[in-house]
């Protein structure tokens, strides 16, 4: 199989089950840290997420790659710059065929965008003829399984303020899944109950 | 209209004049030339040669950055110009080498102890030069706003809308972003880049489309083209932070914000440990290197007998910065004994420290230093009356003369004259006493004041 998948294979993994979705931490030879979460219905990723080097300035955030991303609360009032709320931003979904992105806050009509796979970089990159909007999509995960975009595999649709940009999944991708999903059963579950019914003091 | 347009211009000068002029802010370095031979007078230095020689040998020291600990000692008699010397110093090693000014009193600090001051001051002047991926926010400003609630309390509310040829976007700030955009004076056309993380910004120039806007623009504008793309980026940056700064964001209870309410605190020493060894760490691996800066500690004689022997002990540290201190006193007591030393520091200290010492300015140095006040303080003098300040500072002292320029020149605006005139001086002179004068007039009426206690000769003793 994949170096990647080998990679996975050798690190530190911990679950644990909750309700319906089996969420699964993996520390990384190299410090960093992965954690994902299986909706156990349909045996597909819903959200991932990234910790890497932790070194330079303290504990750092988490990056999302899948999912929604972190809720900021208001309490963290004190921010240096950020985008206003009324921007677009993307969040990436899994299914079990597909990629799906969704951009929201884009109100512009569909003839406006143009997705394009960019063999180059390996990205898909969303334009506007009208120059309000630019952005390169990467896909970790097809860097990682070493997988080329096709521009064949990729469509899109907009509605409600949102573009929705869908990849067809190549079929390594999914024998990778698959695989994975066969080595994470495998993990035995912490139980999930002490934590829930942990009392605060 | 009238008043709209007076509004408009105290508008103006309220953001073209920000930096205030300060005792020492002619100063723009230590005057010296390619073989570190003082120019006479050269960056706003006068006289003081052989202490501005020897400075500059210190500088090629610092700079080279091989040699860790060394104390230098500046010693003089009021004004001759230690400060001075030390400013120069911190101007010539420019942005990128870390320069620490402190006052000796400064540690006397309830929140901490004073070593603690002192080991915050020394980290403060030890420079890291990281290499980074971080993310950056590059483009073209389109426009600023900046809503100061009307009140004229509270929090201030800023929008940035940035652009590149592909896109356009609409960014909140925080408070201390609206600060640094304000200083900065980041205005629509620039084209700018900005840390996410730290909030530094930089200005790469205006935009070539907006090259027409001004007809008259000044030498050093320099127009780039509008950048392409995506507005966030990672970018591999290379950043000088300080230790103090690694110190504070690694201690876990303040995070990196501490940095900027300025609220530290006392740091656990396992804190400085660990961050030394992951210095040590990354400059092997080559992803850092170290630059130590220089500390100086001005008034050195308000230290005491622990923090000397403090000090004494951090030298010998290879991560020691360069320390330099300044004192204006003669044999004294140490603070926090009863022995007098040298300068009112202890031996064992002196025996490590190079001494630097200056000597008082004659009178072509003080007509020279006291027209390049003048022109700082934006201040027209008549030939003669320049004359009669430097016999004044002469007689009393160049602080007092300084002090002079100022009030005489408000004087000479007064009575509508164009430059300041003999008479102008006079005036001054008259109106403000200085110190000698002073001492004189309390000698005379003494016993009119409350509390009088001449009959007991005793100093002036600040220990």
């Amino acid at each position: 199989m994949s170096v990647w998948f080998t990679k996975l294979l050798k690190a530190k993994k911990s679950c644990i089950i909750d309700n319906n979705l089996k969420k699964v931490h993996y520390e990384l030879d190299n410090g960093a840290e992965l954690v994902e979460e299986y909706d156990l219905n349909t045996n597909v990723v819903t959200r991932r997420a990234w910790r890497r080097n932790k070194e330079l300035k303290g504990e750092q955030s988490w990056d999302v790659e899948i999912g929604d991303p972190e809720p900021t609360y208001n309490f963290e009032e004190k921010y240096m710059i950020r985008e206003n709320s009324g921007q677009p931003f993307v969040t990436r979904r899994n299914t079990r065929i597909n990629i799906e992105w969704r951009i929201r806050n884009l109100p512009y009509p569909i003839e406006v965008y143009s997705v394009i796979v960019d063999k180059g970089t390996n990205s898909i990159i969303v334009k506007t003829s009208n120059k309000k909007y630019y952005k390169k999509i990467n896909i970790p995960d097809f860097d990682r399984l070493e997988i080329e975009l096709e521009q064949e595999n990729v469509s899109c649709s907009h509605r409600f303020n949102t573009l929705i940009i869908t990849y067809k999944k190549p079929k390594k991708m999914i024998e990778f899944e698959k695989a994975l999903f066969e080595e994470i059963k495998k993990i035995e579950p912490q139980n999930s109950e002490d934590l829930n019914n942990c009392k605060i003091s | 209209m009238a008043v709209a347009a007076a509004a408009k211009i105290a508008e103006v000068r309220e953001t073209t004049r920000v930096e205030r002029i300060g005792a020492h802010s002619h100063i723009r370095g230590l005057g010296l030339d390619e073989s570190l031979e003082a120019r006479h007078v050269s960056q706003g230095m006068v006289g003081q040669v052989s202490a501005r020689r020897a400075v500059g040998i210190v500088l090629q020291m610092v700079r080279e950055g091989r040699i860790a600990g060394r104390a230098v000692l500046l010693a003089g008699q009021p004004g001759t110009g230690k400060t001075a010397i030390a400013t120069a110093l911190a101007a010539a090693l420019g942005h990128d080498t870390p320069f620490t000014s402190m006052a000796g009193s400064e540690i006397y600090s309830l929140e901490m102890s004073k070593t603690e001051a002192l080991t915050q001051a020394i980290r403060k002047s030890i420079g890291v030069r990281i290499k980074e991926e971080s993310e950056i926010i590059e483009g073209e400003v389109v426009e600023v706003q900046i809503e100061r609630p009307a009140t004229g309390v509270g929090t201030k509310v800023g929008k940035l809308i940035l652009k590149t040829t592909d896109m356009e976007t609409v960014y909140d700030l925080g408070g201390k972003m609206i600060d640094s955009i304000l200083k900065e004076k980041v205005q629509s056309g620039d084209v700018i880049t900005i840390d996410k993380a730290t909030g530094k910004i930089t200005r790469l120039g205006r935009s070539f489309a907006r090259a027409r806007d001004y007809d008259a623009t000044g030498q050093q504008t320099r127009f780039v083209q509008c950048p392409e793309g995506e507005l966030q980026k990672r970018k591999e940056v290379v950043h000088t932070v300080t230790l103090h700064e690694i110190d504070v964001i690694n201690s876990r209870t303040h995070g990196f914000l501490a940095l900027f309410s300025g609220d530290t605190g006392e740091i656990k020493p396992e804190v400085r440990e660990q961050i030394n060894g992951k210095v040590a760490e990354w400059r092997e691996e080559g992803k850092a290197e170290i630059i130590p800066g220089v500390l100086f500690i001005d008034e050195v004689h308000m230290l005491d007998i622990e923090c000397f022997s403090f000090l004494n002990r951090g030298l010998e540290n290879e991560m020691a910065p360069i320390v330099i201190m300044a004192t204006n006193r003669g044999i004294t007591k140490i603070r926090g004994t009863n022995y007098k030393s040298p300068h009112g520091i202890p031996l064992d200290l002196l025996d490590r420290t190079i001494i630097v010492p200056t000597t008082p300015y004659d009178e072509k140095e003080l007509r020279e230093i006291l027209s390049i006040r003048c022109e700082e303080e934006d201040c027209q003098m008549a030939d003669d009356a320049l004359t009669v300040l430097t016999r004044i500072s002469k007689e009393t002292s160049l602080r007092y003369g300084m002090q002079l320029i100022m009030t005489s020149s408000l004087i000479a605006r007064k009575r509508k004259g164009h430059e300041v005139e003999v008479e102008d001086i006079k005036r001054a002179y008259q109106l403000f006493f200085d110190e000698g004068r002073s001492v004189q007039f309390l000698k005379e009426y003494q016993e009119e004041f409350m509390f009088n206690e001449m009959e007991e000769e005793e100093k002036m003793d600040v220990n």
